[in-house]
């Protein structure tokens, strides 16, 4: 059996929010097959007092109708006024699509119950598995942070933007080496402007810092070095990311 | 659900404003660059209009003074870049009501725009 561990390299944790004593021992015993750590917490106040003394929760699973306040409640608050990107599985019996519209809009999937343990794994795996795949080790190139945060570890959405960044960053910068050989300073600048943006949503600071000098006060003749340690820190960046998202199609 | 306009350039930024604000529960309308602005601005009102200053085609500050002398009342923010304190300056002084900088913060974009939002 193949453990499902979180970035550090530890077997995955997952909050539990469940009132029935049947359920929650179908979820431990499949837990502990699985090799997760379950923490039972009462109710949804509780889980939001662990988040806010502990950090290395991986998972969420809350029951719809969780006392005194909704799994719906406890999952927007974690996102909005936690700033965390837990990923959230609402559990219930019955719902209708429109229903599990609702709930997906808060949540990253919805369980039903009774559980019953390979729907289980399979669900919890698949949520966990896109979770971890988007915290990727610390490095020096990049951080999603500030991606995290704006979507609410939204990861279709960070995807998507990581691979614009390859792909818009790229060009320009084949733009950049135009315009320098034609030595267009001026066109220079509006360039590295235009992408200081990109490089700071990453929170790569060489190349927003790069950028900015070249937008505004490098002189003429440092900018071919200014351009070529840029191209560098892009390369770098990109190869790191194939290393951390070799699903996405990127830049060779 | 309001109506807002977005004139900006940089894609990643783009997809940001655009995924933070339709997330608002606003209706989000983009322009990748001053000509296609103007287009829609000509053709359309808006209920806030959030625009760069630098791009292509027509500067953001023409778009400002097309759009202050012909709706006058929809407040407009400007996307700056720390870079600009200058360009901002005489934003404010063509008569926009708000700027943020890139990138911006996700809490602070939602306040800013509902802030405008309920004035007009």
């Amino acid at each position: 059996m193949k453990t499902l561990q979180n970035p550090h390299g530890e077997s995955a944790i997952i909050l539990l929010v469940e009132s029935n004593v049947l359920e929650r021992e179908r979820f431990s015993h499949t837990a502990q097959q699985e090799n997760w750590k379950v923490i039972i917490c009462q109710n949804g106040l509780n889980v939001i007092q662990w988040l806010r003394t502990n950090n290395n929760a991986d998972l969420l699973v809350i029951e719809e109708n969780s006392t005194p306040i909704s799994g719906y409640q406890i999952a927007d608050y974690i996102k909005t006024e936690l700033g965390l990107a837990l990923p959230v599985i609402i559990t219930t019996e019955e719902f209708s699509l429109e229903q599990e519209e609702r709930m997906l809009a808060y949540a990253e999937a919805v369980l039903k119950k009774p559980f019953h343990s390979p729907a289980l794994i399979s669900q919890i795996t698949t949520t966990l598995e896109k979770s971890i795949e988007l915290s990727p080790a610390q490095n020096d190139y990049y951080s999603l942070n500030y991606l995290i945060d704006l979507s609410g570890g939204d990861s279709k959405f960070i995807k998507e933007t990581i691979a614009l960044f390859i792909s818009t960053v790229n060009v320009e910068l084949r733009n950049l080496k135009q315009v320098l050989e034609q030595k267009d300073y001026i066109r220079i600048r509006e360039i590295a402007h235009g992408i200081k943006p990109s490089f700071e949503m990453i929170e790569n600071e060489t190349g927003s810092g790069i950028c900015r000098l070249l937008d505004s006060e490098a002189k003429e003749i440092d900018m071919p070095k200014l351009i070529d340690d840029l191209n560098l820190e892009f390369s770098n960046i990109n190869t790191q990311l194939i290393k951390d998202f070799p699903e996405l199609i990127l830049v060779k | 659900m309001k109506k807002i306009l977005v004139i900006e350039d940089n894609p990643m930024v783009i997809k940001s404003l655009e995924f933070k604000l339709t997330k608002d529960g606003h209706d989000v309308i983009i322009a990748n660059d001053g000509r296609e602005a103007m287009k829609l601005l000509i053709e359309n009102e808006y209920d806030l209009i959030l625009t760069d200053l630098m791009l292509p085609f027509v500067t953001g500050n023409e778009l400002i003074s097309y759009i202050k002398k012909n709706t006058p009342n929809t407040p407009i923010i400007v996307l700056s870049t720390s870079t600009q304190e200058n360009i901002i300056m005489d934003a404010f002084n063509m008569g926009v009501d708000d700027f943020i900088t890139k990138p911006f913060s996700p809490n602070e974009l939602s306040l800013r725009v509902k802030r405008l939002l309920s004035k007009s």
